[in-house]
């Protein structure tokens, strides 16, 4: 029997960087779980490197090509269909015209394809997501205006909103990207779609394949 | 009370082998009479061991070389530990510069591939993950003990608890109570318990209910002094453990296949 709230979506918050890769492999996941599940899904900002300038930081020199091989093998082992396609960039890149940009495409219900775009140009595109043409491209991709995404930013119409959302994460204690919050239960770091589902279930979250066979028959 | 003294010398190496991954491997502790299991495993270098987890709290104390975790944290330099309540996976993870490592559990807990679709299911949500490591830690002196210090690679305040001891010559521990089970480890030097001599890194595993810790036979640190670790378990060493269910009987298989 379904929950007297099963027809109120669960609301999943997901605290994440564009340039987090962890992040990016959570994409798919987190798809799957709108799919399968009644839930209201949000992506927020978790600002990783603000010290970063806009043109970009070098990677420090820890990060080695074997380090980064290393990291590569183990993306391969948690999201190989991701993992097939992915390009590490060169540079830490600026993340906050990509938060800011995101802010916007919520405005016009868009965030969430959106934000698919913007990591898809990072990731896959091996494109700086600083540069306010690729966050246009990727608003266009979205089905967005992007010259008015280009105004947005311009004139920093969404940096105080991104300012109060980074602080909402940080006065939540997320600390670690990518955080998922799934109504009671908070997950820090990536994790197994597996997890999410036992998380739904514990929270009666039904599957939306049930829900839909408990509706009455729609009459003509 | 229960007491196990290994002295890892006088025990066999066997080569390993498991998707992909070689490695030596002394079996300390099997478990086999519900008591404790400790393995010591020398990966040969390699930048992804699978995810997986095992069934009961674990230590891993790294003694030699690096593993390095996804977490950008979590670069393990010997010596360091690392400590997963039951079901909790952890991994991948990349080994090498002469990795040296006990697994150290209070029972058999098996092995599971987070490549088990079914396992994923039965991951401990609350499971907790604590790491630490020497180099990241100060010495504090201990008042009870005179002369010792120790770090606290996972402080007591944890529940589980990691801690190095420096001990000077002929430092007699009395240690307290372990209701949930201690290793209690040679890093350095020597120490002497119910008449052997432990010799780097020989342990002892001990657990006793009781809060009177006169039954626990005092360690004595060797003519040189000795450096100690001990690691001690709290309630979660009563949860999982191989229970004749599916998963425990693949996790035992896996085991058995890799050692």
């Amino acid at each position: 029997m379904l929950n007297e709230n099963a027809t109120a979506p669960l609301p999943v918050v997901v605290f994440a960087d564009f340039i987090c890769p962890y992040s990016y492999i959570a994409l798919d996941q987190m798809d799957d779980l709108m799919r399968d599940y009644n839930i209201e899904l949000l992506w927020r900002p978790h600002w990783l490197h603000p010290e970063v300038p806009p043109a970009g930081a070098p990677i420090p020199s820890a990060a080695t090509a074997g380090r980064r091989a290393q990291t590569l093998a183990w993306l391969k082992e948690m999201a190989p269909e991701r993992t097939d396609r992915m390009h590490f960039p060169d540079r830490i890149q600026f993340s906050l015209f990509a938060f800011e940009a995101l802010e916007f495409a919520q405005d016009h219900g868009l965030a969430l394809p959106f934000k698919t775009a913007v990591f898809e140009s990072l990731w896959i595109e091996g494109r700086d997501i600083a540069q306010f043409a690729t966050l246009q491209a990727a608003a266009e991709k979205a089905g967005l205006d992007s010259e008015e995404l280009g105004r947005a930013l311009s004139a920093q119409r969404y940096r105080k909103r991104v300012h109060d959302a980074l602080q909402l994460a940080h006065d939540a204690g997320v600390t670690k990207t990518p955080t998922f919050v799934l109504g009671r239960y908070r997950i820090a770091g990536w994790h197994y779609y597996e997890v999410f589902q036992t998380v739904m279930e514990k929270q009666n979250v039904p599957l939306r394949a049930a829900v839909a066979n408990s509706l009455p028959p729609v009459e003509h | 009370m229960d007491e196990y003294i290994v002295e890892p010398d006088v025990i066999p190496w066997r080569e390993g082998r498991i998707a992909g991954i070689t490695f030596k491997c002394q079996v300390l502790m099997n478990g086999a009479d519900g008591g404790p299991e400790a393995l010591r495993f020398r990966f040969d270098p390699c930048p992804s061991v699978f995810a997986h987890m095992h069934l009961t709290s674990q230590f891993q104390l790294l003694l030699n070389g690096r593993m390095d975790f996804p977490k950008s944290t979590m670069k393990l330099r010997a010596i360091a530990v690392h400590y997963t309540d039951h079901n909790f996976p952890y991994g991948p993870f990349a080994v090498g510069d002469s990795h040296d490592m006990l697994v150290l559990h209070p029972k058999q807990g098996g092995l599971i591939s987070m490549a088990d679709h079914d396992a994923r299911r039965q991951i401990n949500l609350k499971g907790r993950h604590f790491y630490g490591s020497a180099a990241a830690t100060d010495w504090i002196n201990q008042p009870e003990f005179r002369g010792v210090r120790c770090k606290p690679l996972i402080p007591p305040s944890s529940g589980p608890y990691a801690v190095i001891l420096e001990c000077p010559p002929h430092a007699c521990l009395n240690l307290p109570p372990a209701p949930y089970g201690r290793y209690e480890l040679v890093l350095a030097g020597s120490a002497s318990v119910s008449g052997r001599t432990l010799l780097p890194p020989g342990l002892r595993y001990v657990r006793h209910d009781s809060d009177d810790v006169s039954t626990i036979t005092p360690m004595e640190a060797g003519r040189e002094s000795a450096t100690l670790m001990l690691l001690a378990f709290d309630n979660d060493a009563c949860e999982g453990g191989l229970t004749g269910d599916r998963l425990s009987v693949a996790a035992a298989e896996a085991i058995e296949r890799a050692i």
